[in-house]
């Protein structure tokens, strides 16, 4: 598995099409809580974590029951961690989830980058 | 030469650009591009210890808080500028009148083209932007254009430019190229 991280708008989408060779059919874009692993792809987890932790649902979880299909997937994931303290429990939540994933996504994967303004720099 | 910065806020983005503004002028002319436009006290007082700061560098200063191609004709192009920062540019583009009203998306655009072409037109390039994309929020339509439009911006120069660093607390990650000496 491949993890790709960055803050927003950075080209996280656009990296992964160009270095793997991704064409749209290959995406699966998270918009709720459940996603897709037959796609080579799995874009914006941001949103996946945002659904769970609305319904009070451990992402980790609902990953490590699936563990299996993801292994050879690439795995993109916005980097919400690194402003002020959200104002609102929701937000806090879903940055503490979303943070949590993160770290037992990048312990588990062969590569993990992070996109800035569009260039990758290699973390793992 | 290009090269563009980026960081979180109060970081040490504008004393590094200044100090490599400096080194490539190598005792040539360099030129401050000053992008703010003051609308209070504090931006007065902001400006005041931003000149301060940059005193005895030798920078010529040229006010350019809009259409950044228009100050091209009134400067020396084989100079080194710097521009400091594209995130002020973009801000008096993108809202043309500070008090309110209508954001102006097709100048935001403009603006990135002109930065691409200001930054290949000059010998010397320092230009700042502000890294504003890793909070956990959920903004306005207004300030998601803004974070947008600035993205573009950074990632247009990222990719002209030879030299990309990224300041954290005052230290400093090579994103692309070397650091000039």
């Amino acid at each position: 598995m491949i993890l790709i991280l960055g803050g927003a708008y950075q080209g996280k989408l656009d990296y992964a099409k160009a270095a793997f060779n991704l064409s749209d059919a290959d995406i699966f874009t998270c918009t709720g809580m459940e996603i897709d692993f037959s796609q080579r792809c799995i874009y914006a987890l941001e949103e996946f974590t945002l659904a769970c932790t609305m319904q009070g649902i451990d992402p980790i979880d609902y990953f490590r029951r699936n563990r299996a299909q993801w292994q050879e997937c690439i795995l993109i994931c916005q980097d919400i961690f690194c402003g002020v303290v959200p104002m609102g429990a929701d937000m806090r939540a879903w940055r503490h989830s979303t943070g949590q994933l993160c770290k037992y996504l990048a312990g588990e994967a062969r590569q993990v980058s992070r996109i800035f303004c569009g260039l990758e720099q290699r973390l793992k | 030469m290009i090269v563009f910065i980026s960081g979180g806020a109060k970081n040490g983005k504008s004393s590094l650009a200044q100090d490599l503004a400096v080194a490539l002028a190598a005792g040539r002319r360099h030129y401050y591009v000053a992008t703010m436009i003051p609308s209070d006290d504090e931006d007065i007082d902001r400006i005041r210890h931003h000149r301060a700061d940059r005193e005895g560098m030798g920078f010529k200063t040229v006010e350019c808080g809009r259409d950044i191609l228009s100050c091209l004709p009134q400067v020396d192009k084989s100079a080194t500028f710097l521009l400091d920062s594209a995130t002020a540019l973009l801000l008096n583009e993108l809202f043309p009148d500070p008090t309110g009203g209508e954001m102006d998306v097709l100048a935001a655009e403009r603006c990135a083209r002109d930065l691409v072409t200001f930054a290949q037109s000059v010998e010397n390039l320092v230009i700042v932007s502000d890294y504003i994309y890793s909070d956990a929020a959920r903004y306005d339509a207004l300030t998601e254009t803004y974070r947008a439009c600035l993205a573009k911006i950074d990632r247009m120069l990222a990719q002209v430019s030879d030299t990309v660093i990224e300041v954290t607390a005052g230290t400093y990650t090579l994103h692309k190229g070397e650091m000039p000496t």
